[in-house]
């Protein structure tokens, strides 16, 4: 995954993100951390092309993130899974397929089948999002993700909505999925996961990426930001 | 949105109840059915159904017209519901303010007293003494704004994120409409239209006052004609219930079949 940041700066009524400058190459999982209005959302959501940058321009594998046929190229995973409520989490997968990527139904059930079935959601795919918990919710998230065939996958605290135990389930489902042959761009507070999930991390302070670097970092902070945030932040079991 | 629950201990910490629910409730129906029968063995002359029968055609003609005026508020209303949605979320402040105040106008209004000004003030204002047909037209602007708001808080409950992903997804506008936001909608709107629906039925017995031959108004004739007051409105209150009961809880089935 090649990632290109020219010159970024994003405001909405104050300056969300400050002039950033960073180019990534060849990682496969990178990580975005930093406290709550850190502009690290923000930075996600610019990245996939959700949201247009106020300024510099940015690349990922080449094409550019403001281009509206980029963002149909992306796998998303939202803070709450934001499946459709009214459409079974099969439904969900085939509805995407048929209406906008131009597979007929047959087709996209079978595709939708088997990126349940890599989420391991085989049984519930029949079931409403109400009908089925938070974890296999996020999951279902996952799978109709992947089966757009995206070349990145995009991550917002995908389990910050969820129990400790919920979280645990979805970051295991997600640990499996790191050798898929995509890319990851993700923001968690789980920074154990971060630390086993990730090859590249981010972190953010005050909309300027702060430090940034390989895993090591979280433990050998160079700045006195990153120390500070890793001070404070919880330690949260994972594995 | 849901929230995250599932922890196994939930369910077994519930309250533990005494008593079956199905017993429960038929013992609390048993209750009410015995305080009818209180009532009615506490009046002076024999409870006679029979002495009402002359008039059964009046009421039932009557029972009819309380169903017609309420299904035809209902869809009036909701389709005038929906536009003043519409207009409540124009571009143009004026349209905003509009509907902010005529929900603040017939918020703090009785119904009775807009029925009243419909059929002896605005109407005659326009030129029509059809006092019926005004009676009717204020029920339908009496509930107006109460359908607005369950058309504004069930299109709100579509939250930012799916409206992110739909955009992410690539759907049309019109494909955003006809699969994904118009179902939800639906389902989220039924039980309080159902509810507004049963607020109608009970609203529109006012309209007895401008002489509208819907069910109050038959069987307060017939209780002046025969002094059967036990009998008639004993067995009007019998038939609004027979109405709006099953009415509540066909929504509270299709909320629990349906509901998002």
């Amino acid at each position: 995954m090649k990632i290109e940041i020219d010159r970024l700066s994003h405001r909405y009524d104050v300056d969300v993100l400050r002039d950033l400058t960073l180019t990534l190459d060849g990682y496969k999982a990178v990580a975005i951390i930093g406290i709550s209005g850190s502009g690290k959302s923000t930075l996600l959501r610019i990245l996939s092309g959700l949201e247009r940058p106020t300024a510099g321009a940015v690349r990922v594998n080449g094409h550019d993130v403001t281009n509206p046929d980029y963002r149909r190229s992306v796998g998303f995973v939202f803070q709450h899974h934001a499946l459709f409520p009214h459409l079974t989490l099969l439904r969900n997968i085939t509805l995407i397929l048929e209406k906008t990527r131009g597979y007929n139904l047959g087709q996209a059930e079978a595709r939708a089948m088997e990126f349940l079935d890599l989420l391991r959601l085989s049984d519930q795919a029949h079931k409403l999002p109400k009908n089925v918990s938070g974890g296999q919710a996020q999951r279902g998230s996952i799978a109709r993700a992947l089966s757009l065939d995206p070349e990145v996958v995009f991550l917002d605290e995908p389990t910050s909505a969820l129990d400790p135990i919920l979280t645990f389930e979805v970051l295991s489902a997600i640990t499996d999925l790191r050798d898929i042959g995509k890319g990851f761009v993700l923001v968690s507070h789980v920074i154990d996961f971060v630390r086993s999930f990730a090859d590249y991390v981010l972190y953010m302070h005050e909309g300027r990426i702060a430090e940034h670097g390989a895993p090591s970092i979280l433990d050998d902070p160079g700045s006195s930001e990153l120390r500070e945030f890793m001070a404070k932040v919880p330690d949260c079991a994972f594995k | 949105m849901k929230p995250a629950t599932g922890l196994p201990t939930e369910r077994s910490s519930a309250r533990r109840e005494l008593g079956g629910s199905a017993a429960a409730y038929a013992l609390a129906i048993a209750t009410f059915v015995l305080f009818a029968w209180f009532v009615v063995a506490r009046q002076r002359r024999p409870f006679d159904l029979t002495t009402i029968a002359p008039y059964w055609n009046a009421i039932r003609s009557g029972f009819g017209l309380t169903l017609w005026v309420s299904f035809v508020s209902l869809v009036a209303s909701t389709s005038l519901g929906f536009v003043v949605y519409l207009l409540s979320k124009s571009r143009v402040r004026y349209f905003r303010a509009f509907t902010d105040v005529f929900t603040e106008i017939i918020y703090g209004t009785p119904l009775l007293v807009m029925i009243m000004i419909m059929a002896f003030v605005i109407g005659p204002a326009f030129g029509t003494t059809n006092r019926a047909v005004m009676g009717l037209a204020g029920l339908i602007v009496y509930i107006t704004p109460y359908m607005t708001n369950i058309f504004r808080s069930a299109i709100a409950s579509i939250g930012a994120e799916q409206y992110m992903a739909m955009d992410l997804f690539g759907f049309t506008p019109f494909q955003r409409y006809r699969y994904i936001i118009v179902p939800q909608v639906i389902r989220i709107l039924m039980p309080p239209l159902m509810n507004n629906f049963s607020l109608i039925i009970k609203g529109s017995a006012l309209l007895n006052v401008l002489s509208y031959r819907e069910l109050f108004y038959e069987v307060a004739l017939m209780t002046n004609n025969t002094f059967r007051f036990v009998e008639g409105f004993l067995l009007m209150w019998g038939l609004y219930l027979v109405i709006t009961i099953p009415l509540s809880q066909l929504t509270k089935w299709i909320d629990r079949r349906w509901g998002l």
